[in-house]
């Protein structure tokens, strides 16, 4: 092989981006300029919430602005980006422009405190904010965002999909371990044997295998040999303990 | 080129003001902002950076005739980015009629090249708008910083003990008592399951965990 190829203008190849299957309503302009103009494998699954994985780490949540701006939606929203962060080492949110219905005058957004405050709040706390004019520049951003991943090596490497029941149990399983993202749990489920092989693990076999952060992996570790009291658990049962 | 007091690069102003350059002393952002009870230090020697908040945040503010006159606005952003503060640097990019066409590309550039955070305000009143916000609001709880939560790991290990199928959590908290960890549990043969969950359910559970999953290795 030469060296001395110059690099296509294009990236070559394919994105990788799965999509909750609450996203679809609402979201078909998206999902279809997403396939066709930037030719993107996408996989509907289900995930915790309405969002987007674009690489092993990257998830990427639509709001409009007027979502952002109102003040009821704001516990919610902190407690939605709460839990990503949780899951993914980067979270992004696309501020996309309401739109007009047809016939309608397209008014000005109004600035509101709360939706400066919480602007202000999403930055600080290390979401990536993207601005969007509509479903189409979303898809692009979407595609500008898993191509960026990919280039930096994390890309969704392993297939989406999970075929047969005992897979899909594993998957299942993967998926209540704590601080484990859709991504992850489809990893391992790829790269172990059998369940058995990730519960007997090391941690830097779990890190690969996984696709995950060294903290992660060694979280994963723990709770696996996580030593249960089961007095504890008796008294769980109402599922609180504060 | 000559690096003139490099401390001033990193000054935090105090709270409730902003730090800024002398060439916005007559703007009406700065009017606006101490209409909104902001207090000005106007400062020459701020290197790149219009605006230095409380909150270790600072900003560079990128205007529509800068974006409409071309590129030195690009060279600003790069010298922005490498200088290397300990703020979190923020851009704030006028998006306005004129300046939309191009606001896809600027973008492109703050955000996806040089990984900047960019917050797009329609002129200047929103900018001092945003401004004082941020200035105002440090001292307020962020609802959306993370809390570490502590939570107990025993209710997330007994979840997961019922996904393995035919376990309900009748069967989990009597596995969990004689094997405390999933790693033990994964790692118990038939005969020791056989006592707790009967024969059928043992073997279930130990195929469970050992069955192939991947299908290369």
């Amino acid at each position: 092989q030469s060296s001395s190829v110059s690099e296509p203008p294009a990236p070559p190849g394919t994105v990788c981006i799965l999509v909750d299957s609450r996203c679809l309503s609402g979201g078909v302009e998206l999902m279809t300029s997403l396939r066709q103009r930037h030719t993107a494998t996408l996989h509907v699954c289900s995930l915790d919430g309405s969002y987007f994985i674009v690489s092993n780490r990257t998830a990427v949540e639509r709001h409009s602005q007027s979502d952002l701006a109102a003040t009821q939606n704001r516990k919610r929203l902190a407690e939605r980006v709460n839990s990503l962060q949780g899951l993914f080492e980067r979270v992004c949110l696309i501020v996309e422009k309401d739109r007009t219905k047809p016939g309608e005058v397209s008014r000005p957004f109004q600035r509101t405190r709360c939706y400066d405050s919480t602007l202000t709040a999403l930055v600080h706390t290390g979401v990536r904010l993207l601005w969007s004019d509509g479903a189409e520049q979303s898809a692009g951003l979407l595609a500008d965002l898993a191509r960026l991943e990919q280039r930096k090596g994390q890309a969704i490497a392993v297939p989406m999909e999970v075929k047969g029941p005992h897979r899909q149990q594993a998957l299942q399983l993967y998926l209540s371990l704590p601080s484990v993202n859709y991504v992850h749990a489809l990893s391992m489920c790829h790269n172990f044997s059998s369940i058995g092989q990730l519960i007997n693990s090391s941690i830097e076999a779990i890190q690969k295998g996984g696709c995950m952060s060294r903290s992660r992996a060694e979280e994963i570790y723990c709770f696996l040999r996580y030593s249960c009291d089961s007095f504890l658990m008796n008294t769980s049962k109402a599922g609180k303990i504060s | 080129m000559e690096i003139k007091a490099p401390s001033l690069l990193n000054a935090v102003p105090p709270y409730g003001h902003v730090i800024t350059s002398e060439k916005w002393r007559t703007s009406s952002l700065i009017q606006s902002l101490k209409g909104g009870g902001v207090k000005i230090l106007f400062e020459k020697e701020l290197g790149v950076a219009d605006f230095h908040l409380p909150n270790r945040s600072c900003i560079l503010y990128v205007s529509e005739c800068d974006i409409i006159a071309g590129n030195s606005y690009k060279r600003k952003l790069v010298r922005y980015r490498n200088t290397s503060s300990s703020f979190q640097e923020l851009v704030l990019v006028e998006n306005t009629r004129l300046s939309e066409q191009y606001f896809s590309a600027v973008q492109k550039f703050v955000v996806f090249d040089l990984g900047l955070t960019l917050l797009p305000v329609s002129g200047q009143t929103e900018a001092s708008q945003l401004i004082s916000q941020i200035v105002h609001g440090e001292g307020r709880e962020n609802p959306f910083r993370r809390r570490s939560s502590s939570r107990l790991l025993d209710p997330q290990v007994l979840a997961l003990v019922q996904r393995v199928p035919g376990v309900g959590r009748v069967k989990a908290l009597a596995l969990l008592q004689h094997f405390s960890s999933i790693h033990q549990l994964c790692n118990a043969a038939p005969q020791e399951l056989e006592p707790i969950v009967g024969q059928a359910a043992a073997q279930q559970i130990h195929s469970f965990f050992h069955k192939p999953t991947a299908a290369g290795t």
